[in-house]
């Protein structure tokens, strides 16, 4: 047990700690940090007394002060994010006080800034030999979105993060440079205060509804859960570094083979007081799809399940506007109120805050509450020990509705025009039906699927990460970080047994309990730069960490109510559960050593060793080095340097990957069938499991013009994953079993990514600033495993024959399907008999691919003295969109396109009569009249409703603001946001971001997949911030 | 650790002077120590890792746990294919404004539809069955060992009869990416093999034979070793009774099998649907599962039944069986005909639950379509025609005839328990109307020479009608679907669908496609040699019904 033994370790060293501190012969040193810009003071500047442990911070008025220095020439070295770094050589006479100021320049972003990098260590941007950007906690704040990871999209180049849906509590998901993992997550790893931090979102397969060959299951399609980082308050959020690739996150290891998010929480300062902020949103719907109001269901809806091929509607005919009617304007109110402050040394901050986010969504009974509770703080106990110890509660509670196929958007979409929706029950209080019907096959009612079913989660966290940095030799430094995650999720979820879903089984209702303790524990030995010759340093570290995963969920199944209307499993009369327990465990040792060449030339070599639990050993073992390197031009050649500063990077990376828990060695699982027993659940033994290894490589550069206005930062990056572990593989059922997971795939992907900054006017009063982020990545299949011919993630086959799979050579964001039959020129395939277009039986590629061609975050802030204008535009180009629900629509004779039904047509093809692929194809002349045929549109092939090139204009926020003057309040300011207020794009459905499932689902999942899903809405929030 | 040391010492020892002595010394020895157990901890690791056992399901269970799933899919896989092979043989059809391909004798390609028995041999039987009988072995269980060798060669002989070619020698070797295809005539003496080992292991009383631990797994025959050797001789009847096609068919092998296996309705194989959790465990064909309730009876079993094909004698099983209309009649769907063959709405038949749509849970259900209706895997009468058929083809038509009514007599018998299983609506069948029915020369000749083909295997049909899929798919096969014997059709009246699905060629439904998200996705390579990935492969004869050797 390392982490018992690190701890005896850390119980000896306090142990030791009265002999230790002790100074003669000493003086202070005071003095104050000013903005060499503006002359106004600088707070919470690090400064630290060169080759010892003494240091101090600057509190508000810019002051600090270092007693017991010893007496001697010192170098002072200030660091302070957001500045550029300074060394200043000072003297200090035993028993006097030295006074000793220092002139700080901020940089926005340029070479000399410091900025965080892995494992929370910061280092000066221009040493980095990696792509990695980050984003101020206030623009995360400022985008007004309850889940942070929204506000990511746009602000860093190569993250892509997709909305499932725009209800409330709606799972994110991350993609940092493309899909490269075809069946596992492609998230990145996502840390917060040096350590990981859960960001998983429950999948359903935990579900005792969704136990194996269950009738009832929702395959992530109909249901959806937060993603857990959602938990974190934004307001909480100092700054977040993005870490892109496998180069930058090569210390984080396995877990980062995605990238990583890294997040720094708030730490009091000196003069912080007390801060509150509000903010009062309105939110509208985007819109709803046109139906058609010419043309009435057939007959009556006695028999049919809202087909509307039937009559024209009589002139007259009264229409009500359910859709309209339906969404409702809603209201979310936030609060977050802090309390933080320092001692006058520095020595000791704290940080208080609390924040409420109440949201409403616009479906009704939708919304997301959420509390929190945060506190840290640090301290400098001695000399050599400081300690810091954060601590985040938070309190989630989530209402959302059913989605895609059991979702109300589509039994809205479906129901009569003629009928008023909103009676949706009858007047003995049960559900009325419209149809001739049964319960279990009527489409629910819009109404009655909110009002009467139940998506509600609740979460209860608690992070806590206690930091010791030990600094007793001045050469080196031990920093050992321990920290709890965990968390408790209660979900429950009902099927009214009313309703089409719960019908069948007289109502289904599921409770699982999530708890969650996840404990790391990492350790570093940081040396501090050492001088090789006078041009020639290293620095470097050693480290490890031990990470110990463990998640039970217990699931409840109750069918058949009593009582229709009583919620809770003891009021049903069948009930089973099912336990699902999870554990992973990893130990890791890593180092790294930086070397430094007169400040222009950097290398840094770094290794990790990992061990996991999850692999057979003695394959769970597996070690995997980088090399990154940065050099900077401008300086080696100051005759460059004095027109434009420049920087050159190169990295190359390996890293492993593990497989998830319990995936190689087959275990049974209790049947649900006729009086029980074990069976093997669908996976089959694979004892020669082993490490999936990514080889990444990027290059790049960043060049600053005008005084560093303008600024231009490109990288390319190229990544192949070997030995992929593919998660459910299928092979002949000749196996013994249905789905292996095996080594094997091969994925490349490669992109190019620009970030421009620019600072077009600068004056007293007014000024400019851009940020453009522009990204292209791509993702490729190159093998599969076993040369199987097509590998897809089963729960993205939601809607119809489409599904996300791939085959080598394809795209890792592709869609196969039942696509059309064509012939060797490409002409559709037409039925002699019918006119119709024939499709296959097999899942095929048709080329379609839902990677975008490149995308553009393009933010603008102006200020004009007191005012300040920020908008972030979020640009695409291309990638394809399946519009599902459109195709739902049309089978059923209400999509708009359907009203030319009666116009006779022949479809563009060739006859397929044995001369199609010859020189002289049949041309298609077969003319059918959709409203003779109602084949026409009911056995229509999803592949007309794959809407290719998707591009889109989106306005994600804009914010105005205006600070009051300074009054009785130290701050005040106002501010209005709009978000999402506009999208100019070519797709023809509500909105062009969407998941089909969840961010639950590996793979590219149905990123893309537009099926009965509710758009982001539109929202404007106004608020104040005050500072006391 | 002492190359660290030698690494670092210079840097060391520059900053010593900097240093206070009693700062520098014991923290010294403490950073070493911490150093230490930085380095050493991944070396303690080896235990910490070991949480990768599935906490969540044992690895391995007692034999008899193995059981209880294999048992169920044994009854459970057959009424899931049976949907599908049903419309083959005109059992019943699904009404809508076209006809169905299953109802044209074709196949849905892309589809795993009749091929659930596929997915239980090779997985739900699979490992668990392997697994099981390796235990048993071990353990001298021979009575489990024996029902395990039961359970492999049902197996192998449904598949076989259903698909023709199947994965037999490579099966469940998960280092394969494809897998050879072996003749039928292999699995018929793989299934004759394991049939024989089972008889003589149910025969043995040593070893750790145990009726009690059976039966926790077992609640077909509740753990009695002796109802299984009858059925492992019934089985063996049923392979050996697929050879009239053959040379090698021997009439007195198949009687003699049959007088081994069962003696009377109490030995029938039943399967007791438990019917407590809301789903899995209620008959396939039952109410709440609502798996057939779109489907309707078609117009060649009522023939069969209604007097038509049988001289104007009602057959008093109609009325328990078949379901009426709305108006009280009895009525049958012509499978040629799309929309409910233009019958109006009280014309129509209803469901075989005996409802327009789906009853309410609770409402009494018909015959075999009850959630907790004991579901046949193999029955005494369905035994009974298979040695009055063999008597018959070897001329003993006396001894064919008698055995011939007795068969009818056992059926009438179990149509009158299945519908006490379960508070069905039908009332029972009086014993004058078995009487009447059995003394009437239209069903049972008075003169055994009057005995016909016909006779034998159409009460056989009537007999196995919605539940024996397998067995009377293969019988009509044996007779090529409309084999005709002194001009009399063997199932009377039975036509091929006139028009055939379009990749038929013209040929009827000979077996079924292996199932496609196995094979036609993941094995074509082992396809092609068989003929499989041609669009008319099922439509090849099966080796068991050409004529040979």
């Amino acid at each position: 047990m390392p982490l018992r033994r690190v701890i005896g370790f850390l119980a000896l060293a306090f142990a030791a700690l009265p002999a230790l501190a002790f100074a003669q012969g000493t003086g202070n040193i005071r003095g104050r940090a000013l903005d060499a810009g503006t002359g106004g003071p600088v707070t919470a500047v690090q400064i630290n007394v060169d080759g010892t442990s003494l240091g101090a911070q600057t509190v508000d008025d810019g002051s600090y002060s270092i007693r017991n220095v010893p007496a001697g020439q010192h170098i002072l070295v200030t660091r302070r994010v957001g500045y550029e770094p300074t060394r200043d050589t000072v003297t200090v006479q035993a028993g006097s006080t030295v006074t000793h100021d220092f002139s700080l320049r901020s940089v926005a972003t340029n070479l000399n800034e410091v900025v965080v990098t892995a494992l929370g260590q910061t280092a000066v941007q221009r040493s980095i030999g990696t792509a990695q950007q980050s984003v101020s906690g206030a623009d995360i704040a400022a985008a007004q979105q309850p889940n942070f990871v929204n506000a990511l999209q746009g602000r860093v180049a190569g993250v892509n993060v997709t909305n499932t849906s725009g209800v409330p509590g709606a799972s994110s998901s991350i993609i940092i440079r493309g899909v490269s993992s075809i069946s596992g997550s492609n998230q990145p790893l996502m840390v917060i205060d040096g350590l990981p931090m859960d960001n998983s979102t429950l999948g359903t397969g935990v579900l005792a509804s969704d136990a194996p060959n269950s009738a009832v299951a929702f395959d992530n399609r109909g249901l959806d859960f937060t993603n857990r980082g959602a938990d974190v308050n934004p307001d909480d959020i100092e700054s977040i570094t993005v870490l892109k690739g496998p180069e930058a996150a090569a210390l984080y290891g396995i877990d980062a083979a995605n990238g990583a998010i890294v997040i720094t929480t708030k730490r009091g300062r000196a003069g912080g007081g007390l801060e509150y902020s509000n903010s009062f949103r309105i939110e509208s719907p985007r819109g709803a799809p046109d139906i058609q109001h010419v043309y009435g269901p057939e007959n009556d809806l006695g028999s049919q399940s809202f087909l509307y091929f039937g009559d024209k509607y009589p002139a007259g005919t009264q229409f009500y506007d359910n859709i309209d009617s339906f969404f409702e304007t809603s209201l979310t109110q936030k609060h977050n109120i802090s309390f933080s402050g320092a001692t006058s040394d520095g020595k000791i901050n704290y940080r208080l805050a609390s924040g409420l986010t109440k949201q409403n969504g616009v479906v009704p009974t939708t919304d997301y509450d959420r509390v929190n509770l945060t506190g840290a703080s640090q301290g400098q106990v001695t000399d050599w020990l400081n300690v810091d110890l954060s601590m985040m509660y938070s309190y989630a509670d989530n209402d959302q509705p059913f989605k895609g196929a059991g979702g109300p958007l589509l039994g809205l979409l479906v129901w009569p025009s003629t009928d008023d929706a909103s009676v949706y029950l009858n007047p003995s209080g049960t559900r009325r039906l419209i149809t001739g019907l049964s319960a279990g096959s009527e489409l629910d009612n819009p109404y009655f699927s909110v009002f009467k079913n139940q998506v509600n989660s609740k979460n209860n966290r608690l992070i806590a990460n206690l930091a010791l940095t030990f600094s007793p030799v001045s050469w080196a430094n031990l920093r050992t970080i321990l920290g709890t995650d965990g968390y408790t999720n209660q979900n429950l979820i009902l099927r009214h047994p009313e309703s089409r879903w719960g019908f069948g089984s007289n109502g289904i209702i599921d409770e699982a309990d999530e708890i969650t303790r996840n404990l790391n524990a990492q350790t570093l030995l940081n040396f501090n730069s050492y001088d090789i010759t006078d041009k020639l340093s290293i620095q470097g570290l050693i480290g490890n960490a031990v990470t110990d995963e463990r998640t039970t969920v217990n699931g409840l199944n109750g069918q058949d109510f009593m009582d229709p209307n009583f919620v809770s499993a003891n009021n049903t009369r069948i009930k089973f559960n099912r336990t699902t327990l999870t554990r992973r465990r990893l130990v890791s040792l890593f180092g790294q050593a930086v070397f430094n060449y007169d400040n222009y030339l950097y290398l840094t070599l770094q290794g990790r060793n990992d061990w996991t639990s999850t692999i057979p050993r003695p394959r769970n073992s597996f070690f995997y080095p980088s090399v990154t390197s940065s050099f900077v031009f401008s300086d080696a050649f100051p005759s460059i340097g004095k027109h434009m500063t420049g920087k050159l990077r190169a990295a190359y990376a390996e890293v492993g990957r593990d497989a998830p828990p319990y995936a190689y060695r087959p275990s049974l699982i209790n049947a649900t069938t006729s009086y029980a027993g074990y069976r093997y659940d669908f996976w089959g033994p694979n004892l020669a499991l082993k490490p999936e290894f990514a080889k990444s490589y990027e290059f790049g550069t960043e060049l600053g013009f005008f005084d560093d206005r303008l600024g231009l930062d490109v990288t390319y990056y190229q990544k192949e994953t070997d030995d992929q572990i593919v998660q459910n593989i299928r092979g002949s059922y000749g196996t013994g079993f249905v789905l292996f997971n095996m080594n094997g795939a091969t994925t490349r992907n490669h992109g190019l990514e620009i970030s421009l900054r620019g600072t077009p006017i600068r004056t007293q009063d007014f000024s400019w600033d851009i940020l453009a982020n522009f990204d292209r990545s791509r993702g490729k299949v190159i093998s599969l495993p076993r040369d199987l011919p097509e590998s897809y993630v089963s729960d993205t086959w939601l809607y119809g024959n489409v599904r996300d799979g791939q085959a080598p050579g394809m795209s890792t964001m592709a869609l196969t399907g039942q696509f059309f039959q064509r012939n060797d020129k490409g002409q559709l395939l037409i039925d002699p008999t019918t006119g119709l277009p024939l499709r296959h039986s097999d899942f095929i590629d048709a080329g379609y691919d839902r990677q975008p061609n490149f995308t553009v975050g393009l933010s603008n802030t102006l200020r004009y003295k007191r005012f300040t204008f920020d908008f972030l535009l979020d640009m695409r180009k291309g990638g394809d969109i399946f519009n599902a629900t459109e195709h739902y629509l049309t089978v059923r004779g209400l999509a708009t396109s359907t009203l030319d039904r009666e116009t006779p047509r022949v479809i563009d093809g060739v006859l397929k009569d044995g001369n199609e692929n010859s020189a002289s194809p049949t041309p298609n002349n077969i003319s059918v009249i959709p409203a003779e045929d109602p084949n026409y549109y009911l056995n229509m092939s999803e592949e007309y409703f794959i809407e290719k090139d998707i591009n889109w204009v989106r306005l994600r926020s804009a914010t105005l603001s205006y600070i009051l003057p300074q009054n009785w309040v130290r701050n005040a300011s106002l501010y209005v946001t709009g978000t999402d207020l506009f999208i100019i794009t070519n797709y023809t459905g509500l909105d062009p971001v969407v998941n089909g499932n969840t961010a639950a689902v590996g793979g590219a999942g149905a990123v893309g997949i537009d099926y009965g899903n509710f758009p982001i809405p539109r929202g404007i929030d106004f608020g104040i911030r005050l500072a006391f | 650790m002492p190359a660290w040391r030698s690494r670092h010492r210079g840097i060391y020892s520059r900053e010593t002077a900097r240093l206070t002595p009693t700062y520098e010394k014991p923290m010294k020895r403490i950073f070493l120590l911490l150093l230490a157990g930085l380095l050493l901890a991944p070396a303690g690791c080896k235990d910490f890792l070991d949480v990768n056992t599935n906490p969540n399901g044992p690895e391995t269970v007692s034999a008899n746990l193995y059981l209880p799933p294999m048992l169920h899919w044994l009854a459970t896989a057959p009424p899931y294919d049976g949907r599908y092979i049903g419309r083959y043989t005109q059992q019943f059809m699904g009404p809508a404004s076209s006809i169905s391909l299953w109802d044209r004798m074709g196949y849905a390609a892309g589809s795993d539809a009749a091929a659930e028995q596929w997915r239980d041999v090779y997985w739900s039987f699979g490992q668990n069955l392997i697994d099981m009988m390796t235990k048993a072995q071990n353990e001298e269980r021979w009575d489990i060992l024996g029902v395990g060798q039961i359970l492999k060669a049902w197996g192998w002989q449904v598949l076989t009869d259903m698909h023709g070619e199947i994965i037999i020698k490579e099966a469940f070797d998960q280092s394969r990416t494809t897998f050879d295809y072996d003749t039928q005539e292999y699995a018929y003496f793989e299934v004759d093999s394991l049939l024989h080992e089972a008889i003589a292991n149910l025969q043995r009383n040593d070893g750790a034979v145990d009726a009690s631990y059976l039966a926790v797994g077992d609640k077909i025959y509740n753990g009695d070793r002796g109802q299984w050797l009858k059925f492992a001789y019934g089985l063996l009847a049923l392979n050996r009774s697929h050879f009239t096609n053959k040379s090698t068919y021997n009439a007195d092998t198949v009687i003699m099998l049959v007088d081994q296996s069962f003696q009377s309705n109490a030995d029938d194989a039943l399967f007791p649907y438990p019917a407590v959790t809301s789903n899995d465990d209620k008959n396939f064909f039952g109410t709440s599962r609502d798996n057939i309730t779109g489907y309707r009876q078609t117009e060649f079993i009522l023939n069969l039944m209604n007097g038509t094909e049988f001289g104007g004698t009602v057959d008093p099983r109609m009325t328990r069986m078949l379901a009426p209309s709305p108006d009280g009649q009895y009525r049958g769907l012509d499978v040629n005909v799309a929309n409910w063959s233009g019958l109006d709405s009280a014309q129509r038949p209803m469901n075989f639950f005996g409802y327009q749509g789906l009853p309410g849970a609770g409402q009494p259900s018909r015959y075999i379509f009850s959630d907790k209706s004991r579901f046949p895997i193999m029955t005494y009468a369905q035994l009974q025609f298979v040695k009055a058929e063999a008597q018959y083809l070897k001329g003993e038509k006396g001894a064919a005839l008698a055995t011939y009514e007795n068969a009818i007599a056992a059926h009438i018998d179990f149509v009158n328990d299945r519908n006490s299983d379960d508070g069905q609506s039908p009332t029972p069948i009086t014993e004058a109307e078995k009487d009447a029915f059995l003394s009437d020369p239209n069903i049972v000749p008075t003169d055994p020479n009057d005995l016909t083909l016909s006779h034998i295997m159409s009460q056989k049909y009537i007999a196995q009608w919605m539940w024996g899929f397998n067995e009377l798919w293969m019988d009509m096969r044996r007779y090529h679907y409309t084999d005709t014997e002194s001009g009399i059709e063997v199932f009377r009246g039975f036509a091929l669908p006139t028009n055939l699905f379009v990749d038929n060629n013209g040929k009827p439904v000979e077996r079924a496609r292996p199932r496609y998200n196995s094979e036609y996705v993941w094995n074509q390579a082992g396809l092609a040699p068989i003929g499989g990935l041609e669009t008319d492969y099922h439509t090849k004869p099966l080796w068991i019904t050409e004529p040979g050797s």
